[in-house]
This record gives structure tokens, sequence and C-alpha cells, in this order.
């Protein structure tokens, strides 16, 4: 089982994990209220590095997405004693936007340069659930024994392009947010980054015990009413374990009126109703790629000490489930509750949960290692693959109108996700009419996952939502537009469409290395009851240049 | 009002992407959300929203207290032209 060496926090509210959970428990908030910042006409509340913070992070040649995870990064690596320069090492970076127009792969490699690092890093891209995806990932990679050590940095910086984009989605507030609250009226952006590095011994006192990934196939933004792929998610991870251990529930609580609504039907199904909850967003606002790693260490940090962190913001129930939430600090004993869960959803219909513990595994858990004794541990093989290039002589309009058809959402997507589309649609054995894959409705349970890797991020996208809000007389943000900044929703529509309800995920890696996407394939699937994946690259760097080349994978 | 309703359906085609829609199929009485209507989504709301401030330079801050407006394309033409009148 893997565990935690060292962490590092870097956020407005101090740029040490010991200075951040001080600045919470002390009960401060980093939101403020911002008016006509970035040219934006809508006033909105966010959690922003001052220029004074900027300028003591900056380190020059770097962008300031690359500068604030090196400075987290290197502050969590100097409580170690890693030989950076090992090739045991691996960088998992997690954001959602990183630099926009430019491919978060770049970023990757810069900061990887940086800290001495010589192994190709990964990025994870699964909009807000990255952080823990990300975690998730160092677990496989590590337990697979591809390294010993994973440095986890989740990073992002927030600018008019991002907080116009939600404002167009209409999911901003303009004061503090209030999550779970009746009086919520949206979530605030923050910027941050956090580390953590992992080990693949259990050396470290934190433990991160096992995860699960789930899929609503329910739509690209809204999540399932009823919290379909989150229930999902925590029962595959919290099935046979004793869930009075559990210290607290760290949920996503981003203050939106449909996250928070359905994440308390998922704790109420997943029967965690009388578990306390924790709902930082009040602090920090949602850091996107950063939250799910920022939570994750604060919720270990506040266990540390017997403590459930108060969920600032919160004053009444204002959810359709019970749950037990509070604005008050809550004891709970260290000596019992020793683990916690962390909850994230986000956009593409993404649902991860993980179950951290802390000291020694002499309770009764479940592990990872004990799940996998019990399994067909196979590596998977192609069965079918299809590729489509730019190159082909027929676009992809083309393909639709002439062998698929009657899928109106075609239309509506950006380029990955009808590249996306088209090549599973055209996908021999799949169904043709968007029916579940055989493996689902063989009854065997187990669903589909889907696997995508990329180059590009949203490139195309990125610079279609850029001409939407470049000019200031003719600043009209598209809410569609944007949606598809998030490479994962392409993911999202396969999910949909063939009703994959197993882990989606998002890698952008340096260039197309088939034997590192074999390897993330098969040690992220490893301890999976998943039947059939769906897998391979999908890049597109503009409407007239795209690649993609995806494969049907059965276990061996 | 006719063109009016006739113009709203050109511009929402169009934003929307509903290529697969004929114009002369597209009634203006037909509900725009659920199965039985056109099938949009939530996202597609807030799409006409910006057509609205886009196209009538009508802003709309909470598009959730006007449901109704959105029902069909009718009921949009008669919001746009009670706000151009007022």
């Amino acid at each position: 089982m893997v565990s935690v060496l060292s962490t590092n926090i870097t956020s407005p509210l101090g740029f040490t994990t010991e200075q951040n959970y001080q600045a919470v428990l002390s009960g401060r908030s980093a939101l403020k209220c911002y008016e006509g910042l970035w040219g934006l006409q809508e006033p909105f509340a966010a959690s922003l590095f001052s220029e004074e913070q900027n300028a003591a992070l900056a380190i020059s040649g770097y962008t300031r997405l690359e500068s604030l995870a090196i400075r987290s990064a290197q502050e969590a690596l100097s409580h170690t004693e890693l030989d950076v320069a090992s090739e045991r090492i691996v960088l998992i970076l997690s954001t959602t936007k990183a630099d926009i127009g430019r491919s978060p792969s770049e970023a990757a490699g810069a900061i990887a340069k940086a800290l001495g690092l010589t192994r190709e890093p990964i990025v994870v891209c699964n909009a807000c659930v990255s952080g823990v995806s990300a975690q998730l990932l160092a677990d496989s990679l590590l337990s697979a024994g591809l390294y010993d050590y994973a440095i986890v940095v989740g990073a992002e910086v927030q600018s008019r392009f991002i907080v116009s984009g939600f404002q167009s989605l209409k999911a901003v507030s303009d004061a503090p947010c209030r999550p779970f609250d009746i009086e919520r009226n949206g979530l605030n952006l923050g910027e941050a980054a956090a580390t953590i590095v992992f080990s693949r011994n259990g050396d470290g006192v934190w433990h991160l015990v096992d995860g699960a990934a789930r899929n609503d196939a329910y739509h690209i933004v809204s999540p399932s009413p009823v919290g379909d792929g989150l229930t999902a998610a925590i029962e595959a991870v919290m099935q046979g374990q004793d869930k009075t251990r559990l210290a607290t529930v760290c949920v996503h609580g981003t203050a939106t009126l449909y996250n928070d609504q359905m994440e308390s039907k998922a704790i109420q199904r997943a029967g965690l109703s009388d578990v306390p909850l924790s709902a930082l967003k009040g602090y920090y606002g949602h850091t996107m790629g950063a939250a799910g790693v920022l939570e994750t260490i604060l919720t270990m940090r506040a266990t540390d000490d017997g403590i459930v962190l108060p969920s600032k913001g919160f004053t009444e129930l204002g959810v359709s489930e019970k749950v037990c939430i509070g604005k008050t600090q809550q004891p709970v004993s260290v000596g019992e509750k020793r683990c916690f869960l962390k909850l994230i959803s986000g956009f593409g219909g993404c649902n991860v949960a993980a179950l951290y513990a802390r000291g020694t595994m002499d309770y009764g858990l479940r592990t990872m290692d004990d799940r996998l004794r019990t399994m067909d541990c196979g590596l998977w093989t192609k069965t079918h693959t299809v590729r489509l290039s730019s190159g082909d002589g027929k676009s992809l309009n083309e393909i639709y109108r002439e062998q698929i058809g009657n899928y109106p959402k075609f239309h509506k997507m950006d380029i990955l996700s009808r590249l996306a589309f088209v090549a599973t649609e055209t996908l021999s054995p799949l169904p043709r009419n968007g029916e579940s894959l055989p493996s689902i409705t063989g009854g065997d349970g187990g669903g589909s996952a889907i696997i995508l890797f990329n180059h590009s991020s949203s490139i195309v996208s990125d610079r279609q939502y850029l001409s939407t809000i470049s000019d200031a007389d003719n600043f009209f943000p598209s809410p569609s537009v944007f949606v598809y900044t998030l490479p994962n929703i392409a993911a999202g529509e396969i999910a949909i469409r063939h009703h994959c309800t197993d882990e989606t995920s998002f890698y952008i890696l340096q260039e197309k290395n088939e034997t590192l996407m074999q390897q993330i394939l098969d040690a992220s699937l490893r301890a999976s009851n998943v039947q059939s994946v769906i897998s391979g690259w999908i890049d597109a760097e503009s409407e007239t240049s795209y690649e993609c080349e995806l494969s049907t994978y059965e276990k061996e | 009002m006719e063109q009016l309703i006739n113009d709203l359906k050109v511009q929402i085609k169009e934003a929307l992407h509903l290529e697969e829609l004929q114009l002369e199929d597209f009634d203006e009485n037909t509900p725009l959300f659920g199965e039985d209507g056109i099938g949009l989504d939530s996202i597609d709301i807030l799409e006409i929203v910006v057509l609205l401030e886009k196209e009538y330079g009508i802003r709309m801050s909470n598009p959730k207290e006007g449901k109704a407006i959105f029902h069909s394309v009718r009921t949009i033409a008669e919001y746009v032209q009670k706000v151009k009148s007022e």
C-alpha cells in the first residue's frame, strides 16, 4: 500500500501545509469579492494570490502556473531525502487548464525539468476530480512496481478565461460560497498548488488504502440527480470496510445547487448519513486541479489532531437528505477514527472516492493488495482498433452522415468529442445504435471503462472560447464552447452514448508513447472488475488536423 | 410577432447547432425541452440566454427564474416583445 512521505499546500492562506492548516483552524478564508477584475462585468468572489504573493512565488523563465507548481513540489521534497534524478520517480500533474492556449504537457515538462526529474511526467485532466484521480494513478503505478515514488502536484491559476466560463454557466457566486447551505448560490474559483509525495513502501504515516472512479453516463455537465456514479464509487471503496473507523467524509461541496444535493443523495444511499462531513470550499473556493490534493492534505492534518474541520459558509442545511455537517469544529477520537473518505465529482460525469488511513494497518482494513489476491489480474490486450486522421479524405461530418446519423448532439460537440464519437461508433464490435456494451448487458456487472490520451488537451476549443471573450465590445462567452475546453468531456460523451459507468480518465502526455499508455491502462485497471475498456490516442491540433487511434481491450 | 418568431427559429437553430432540425418542422409551440419536444438541455438554455443578449440586448441575470420563458419559441418571442416594449 502506498503511503504519504511529505506534503505541501501553497495558497493565498500560506505557502506550507502547516501555515494553511493553522489559517483554516483560525477560521480564515482566502475568498474576496472582486468587481471589474480582468475586465469582467459581473462581480465574483474568488481566492486569488495577491501581487506580493505572486512576486514571491514567481520564478524567472517560468509561467505563473509552472512557478506555483515548482514552489509547492520543492517545498514538499525538501522534507524528504529523495534523489530527484532517480529513474524511479514520476511527476503526476493534476490541472484542468494549466496555462490557457498551451498544452498542459508543456507545463508538466517544464516543471519536471526544473525539479531535476528524469522520467516523462503525466498530466491528469479529468476536470474537477483530477486531484484525486492523480493520487489513484500514483497508487496504481507504484503498486504495479513501475516507480518507487510519485510526486503528485495539483495546480491551478485563475484568469478571465475560467471565471467568465463558469459565469456563463451561471455557476459563480458573487459572495463567499456556502456549501450545503439553504442559501447557496454557486461556487467560487480559487488558485493554489498542493503536493503529495507518495512512496511505494508503507513508510509514511498516512496510507492511500483504496479508491474508485465511476461515471454517471448521464450528462456532460449536470450530475446524476440521484448520485449514481458517486454512490457506485463510494460503494466500491467501502465494500467490506468498517465505516465506524471514518473520522470524516471530506465532500466536494462546491456550493452549487446541483452538486451538493447530488452528494447528499450519494452519502445517504451509501449509508454514511451519520459520518461527520467537512466541506472546505469556504476557505479556498474551488481550486479545480489542486482541489482534490489540497483537501486531502488538510483532512489528513486535521484527522492527526482528532478534528473535523468546520464547513465554513454553512449555516442551515439545504439538501434533501440527512447529512452530518457543521459550522463548528467537531472532535473525533484519534485512536478509533483513523480513516477518512475523500469524495469529488466533476464535469464529464466523473466521480471519485478515495479512502485514507493513518498509522499501522492493524485494524482490519481491506487493501488493494487483498483485493488483488481474489481477482483475475491478467493484462489488457487489444481486440479491435479504429484509426481516423485528418488525412483520410473524409471529414468527420461525412462519416457521421454516411455511417452513423440520428444523434443530433453530434453537431454540438467540439472536434475532440466528435472524433471520439465517430471513432467509437465505427469501432467494431461496438453497437452503432448507442446500446450498452455487451459486457454490461450481459449482467455480470463491472461496466466499461474509457481511458484516453493526447498531447494537445482541448487546444481547439480553448482557441474557440477565447474568440468569444477576446473583444470587449463583442463579449459573449459561450457556455457550450466553454464546457468543451475540458478534454475529458470527450470521454463523458462516449460514456453517455454507450452507458460506460466505470472509470473514465483523460491523460495528457509529452507525445504518443504507446509503452507508457499500456502501462497506465494495465496499472490503473489492475484491481478493477471492469469487463471491457475503450482506450487510445485522440488528438486534435485544429479542426483540420487530427489523429485518433482507439481500441477495445479485453483481459488476457 | 411572426417575423420575430421566424428570426428566433433561425437564430436558435444556428446557435444550438440544430443541424438535423428542418426550419419548416420547427413549430413555435413545440416545447423546447423534454423528450416530447425538441430535447434541449440546461446548457442550451444558457446558450439561448447568450443569444438574447447578443441579438436583442436583453440581459437575464437569473435564467432559472425564467423557466416559463423558455417553454417554446413563441413564449421566448412574447418575452422579447414584452421587454422591448417596456
